[in-house]
């Protein structure tokens, strides 16, 4: 059966700790940077909510590649350096790859992460390698509150499966038709971006 | 690419952040550490990882890692050092320490340490024992000492079954506590209400259901001004205060005190004495049948009393929701409905936690939220036996000899240091406390305490602030390079962990226990002095402390050890009930939970000159001063800010991203402002643990002062009120 690997995240209890970006730094080696981030919906800053004190909202949300069904990175690259396994996952062949970052403005997550060191493309793997020995990815195994599940999108009986349903999940940007396997929970407020 | 060696992957605990000991995989490959991931435990519930702990690998191998000892070279403070051997740095502390100790008497040497080794050598020498936890977090254990008999009341009001409603009273726990979090997540998912009450939108007030914006410090106005409302509907839990509170016990109307038996009758007994209503006369609060009385006055013999119930009564009268409004400046229905929701929804958990006690009468605001909990019955009756309980081994072990060092609160060492009152302390040895980055008012410590100080060692793994200043500098090694139990922090776990060795000692660095046993020898003590990592262990696993019963070292290798816990329900108190009214307190005015103004408020005179609270709050980011030098996590918080109101910014002219000067008559620090909503008017904030040269100028203790409490003085140790300082703020052009 073929698969079609992604993840769910809970915004609900996602608390920004940034446990996540320490795990995808410590599992892929990166000195620099991290292929997850978590940004603060909110006020202008890191940390910082919207509206007028004491009135006032705030949430995190990590944003990493969404491993979309139609990439629009894959159609982007002129050396299909990018390509999609059939599992789901969408990876870098860092060989073909020449740095050229036409898939960064393609992405419309900005999940792609521009390497100079070695001037190549890098992103999220959904830790294929982990998942290839049986293990799940780093950072779903590391968050702190168990915000994020990892499973097969397309077994209607897996966890992530009923878990979107029974939650409503949502994929970021739908309007941009690129169909992504990461999934979110939106908070009590009913948000996600 | 072939892979050389196999990885091995060893079980231990994090030692990173204090408070807890997640358990960690430590993944070693030839030798070295390449990563850490999250242990399992029986219960699954205890396994957690965070930021902090995954940035291991960064810590051990961190470039500025101190490499062999070092001697002072030039002035204090100056920087300039001397590689030295070890046998030339331990003949140096040694020969004097040995000087000193004979010229100014053995008290004279002191230890301010977070690494219990020291206690052996310092119990050796009849030395002072600086207790740290004055830096900030001795208010709250004053007051659960006061309330539940205990220091860790936590246990108390926190470890709630099924609470419908949790609150974080000063908690950041998403944040500073992150493996607490689960519960309230779990609570939360199983519908219970979350109120948050602080100054700053934290990301835990982002996830609550009701922010409370607080007047830093007032909290005891509003947990008054609660139990007004609560006591005027009579929503009072009668039984719970009846049955485990002093609430019952007549209180004398002369002295305050608590009336005994023997006052009333010819018995000698310490009996307390309670109004049965049924009879109409005294009772021994242990006689059965009887229907205490929680109100009202009367007379037992000659004797005016009434109920401590009824005095908390008439304080609470004192804070009608105007009163408390004012005080707090939260809107009177919100008060009102918070205190109606409180009793509905019971019951209720609440998470005090250190913020609350940061203010000078700090220790007060956490009586006052027990008391809340107290008389509303939300209090876990085998809060005692939980958790951290398990892990107190007899701390005999630890000595030399039969003497415990001399115990010296923090502040009171400000004071033998630069008066010599109650006495000199000329040689001071810091491990794992940093004193000079993070303990108050900083120009007093580095232009009084420092040159009133003949010796000074840091042990340590990096040249932290404190190091700069130190004569001689030992480099020791993180908590993979040696064997040690630990007692494991995180009150909650039952687990006692192993923490073996798992690398080698990094360059020329070593365990503080082998720094301890080789100056012992140098120092004259006898054969027996030097224990070894494994016999530190068995002697803590054989105390013969019941919470170790059947733990053996064979055990432990294999992984965590369930602790037996105590069989006690009840408190630790004089009573054995829970007082919210203590008679020890009444010469200090304070037995009742009563609000008294933080001392420098923006309602105190001083306030004209410096009219903006400053707090320092702990972060996500690091862990006090520990993990501001590790560029992962610089990634995500590069510098220092001042967190300040856009109004606040407005009235000074000052826009988000500009270099800002705080100050008062005390010191200043420079660095850049973030203008943001997160923060109440009238407050601003530097998160605390960065180091000296982070900032462009100055550093963020300067800001604070050592002034001490005498009421936390006389139940244990003053504390250091971080949040109770007044400054202004001037845009730098």
């Amino acid at each position: 059966m073929a698969k079609r690997y992604g993840l769910v995240i809970d915004l609900e209890r996602c608390i920004g700790c940034n446990t996540c970006i320490m795990a995808c730094k410590l599992e892929n080696s990166l000195e620099k940077g991290s292929w997850i981030r978590v940004d603060t919906i909110g006020g202008p800053h890191r940390d910082s909510p919207e509206g007028q004190h004491p009135q006032l909202s705030m949430h995190f949300l990590p944003v990493l590649c969404m491993h979309c069904e139609k990439p629009p990175c894959l159609d982007a690259c002129p050396l299909e350096a990018i390509f999609k396994r059939s599992d789901g996952i969408v990876m870098v062949n860092e060989k073909k790859c020449d740095g050229c970052q036409a898939c960064l403005q393609a992405c419309p997550y900005g999940a792609l992460v521009y390497d100079m060191t070695s001037n190549i493309v890098q992103k999220c793997t959904l830790c294929a390698h982990r998942i290839e020995k049986g293990l799940e990815p780093f950072c779903k195994i590391c968050c702190e509150t168990e915000a994020i599940y990892f499973g097969d999108l397309d077994d209607p009986d897996s966890s992530i499966s009923k878990l979107i349903a029974a939650r409503r999940a949502a994929t970021l940007k739908p309007q941009s038709g690129t169909r992504p396997a990461v999934h979110y929970c939106a908070t009590r407020q009913g948000r996600i971006e | 690419m072939t892979e050389s060696g196999e990885t091995k992957v060893i079980r231990t605990a994090c030692g990173i952040v204090d408070g807890v000991r997640c358990g960690i995989l430590a993944h070693v490959k030839n030798g070295v550490l390449v990563k850490v991931e999250p242990a399992e435990f029986p219960d699954p519930r205890f396994r957690h990882i965070c930021a902090r702990a995954l940035c291991s690998t960064q810590f051990v191998y961190h470039p500025d890692r101190l490499k062999y000892p070092l001697k002072r070279a030039g002035k204090r403070g100056e920087g300039k050092w001397q590689r030295i051997s070890w046998d030339e740095a331990l003949d140096t502390i040694a020969k004097r320490l040995t000087v000193i100790r004979k010229k100014n008497g053995p008290e004279s040497l002191a230890w301010a340490i977070e690494v219990m080794a020291y206690i052996r050598l310092a119990s050796a020498l009849e030395a002072t024992m600086i207790n740290p936890i004055g830096f900030g977090d001795a208010a709250g254990p004053c007051a659960d000492e006061v309330t539940f008999g205990t220091q860790y009341g936590h246990l108390y009001t926190m470890d709630i079954k099924s609470p419908g409603m949790c609150v974080l009273w000063g908690a950041n726990q998403a944040e500073t506590r992150p493996y607490y979090w689960r519960r309230i997540r779990d609570a939360r998912e199983r519908g219970a209400k979350l109120v948050a009450i602080d100054p700053r939108f934290t990301s835990s007030a982002s996830k609550a259901d009701l922010y409370i914006s607080i007047r830093p410090g007032t909290d005891a106005a509003l947990a008054l001004g609660m139990m007004n409302v609560i006591f005027e509907k009579g929503l009072q839990d009668k039984d719970f205060i009846i049955k485990h509170t002093v609430g019952p016990f007549l209180v004398r109307g002369d002295n305050g005190m608590f009336l005994r038996e023997r006052d009333i009758s010819s018995l000698d007994s310490d009996n307390y004495v309670i109004w049965d209503t049924r009879t109409k006369k005294p009772a021994a609060h242990v006689e059965e049948g009887t229907l205490p009385a929680l109100d009202g006055a009367y007379k037992a013999g000659d004797i005016k009393c009434r109920p401590a119930f009824q005095l908390l009564v008439d304080l609470a009268k004192q804070y009608p929701l105007e009163t408390a409004s004012e005080i707090t400046e939260i809107p009177a229905r919100t008060i009102e409905g918070f205190a109606l929701d409180y009793i509905n929804r019971k019951p209720v958990a609440s998470y005090r936690s250190m913020g609350l006690q940061r203010t000078f009468h700090g220790d007060l605001s956490w009586r006052a939220v027990a008391t809340l909990a107290a008389v509303t019955g939300n209090i876990n009756l085998d809060g005692y036996n939980e958790g951290y309980r398990r892990f107190l081994f007899d701390a005999n072990t630890m000595l030399y000899g039969d003497k415990f060092p001399r115990p010296m609160p923090l502040l009171k060492a400000y004071e033998a240091i630069t008066t010599g009152q109650p006495y000199p302390i000329k040689a001071l040895w810091l491990a794992g406390h940093n004193f000079i980055n993070q303990d108050p008012d900083n120009n007093k410590v580095l232009k009084e305490l420092v040159p009133n100080l003949e010796f000074i060692v840091v042990a340590d793994m990096f040249m932290t602030d404190s190091a700069r200043y130190a004569d001689i500098v030992l480099p020791t090694c993180s908590f993979f390079e040696y064997l040690d139990m630990l007692p494991p922090l995180d009150i909650l776990s039952p687990y006692v962990q192993l923490q073996p060795k798992i690398i080698e000692p990094l360059y020329e660095s070593r365990p503080d226990r082998d720094i301890v046993n080789e100056i012992g020898l140098r120092m004259g003590l006898g054969d027996d002095f030097p224990v070894s990592a494994e016999q530190y262990v068995e002697r803590l696993l054989s105390s013969g402390h019941p919470s170790m019963e059947g733990i053996t070292l064979e055990k432990l290798k294999e992984g965590p050890v369930e602790a037996a816990p105590y069989n006690f329900t009840g408190f630790g108190t004089a009573s054995g009930r829970l007082e919210f009214y203590s008679e020890h307190m009444k010469e200090h005015g304070q037995e009742l939970p009563l609000y008294i103004e933080p001392i420098e408020s923006a309602r105190q005179p001083q306030a004209k000159k410096y009219p903006l609270s400053y707090l320092s709050t702990h972060t996500k980011y690091g862990n006090h001063s520990l993990l501001a030098n590790i560029a992962w996590l610089r990634e995500l918080n590069a510098e220092p800010l001042l967190e300040m109101n856009p109004l606040d910014a407005a009235k000074r002219g000052i826009a988000d991203g500009n270099i800002v000067v705080a100050f008062n008559d005390r010191g200043s620090v420079k660095l850049r402002v973030k203008v943001h909503q997160g923060i109440r008017p009238g407050v601003v904030n530097i998160n605390e643990g960065w180091w000296r040269h982070h900032f462009t100028e100055g550093s963020y203790q300067e800001l604070t002062h050592a002034t001490i409490n005498p009421a936390q003085l006389a139940v244990f140790d003053p504390n250091s009120a971080m949040y109770d300082n007044l400054v202004e703020v001037r845009k730098i052009d």
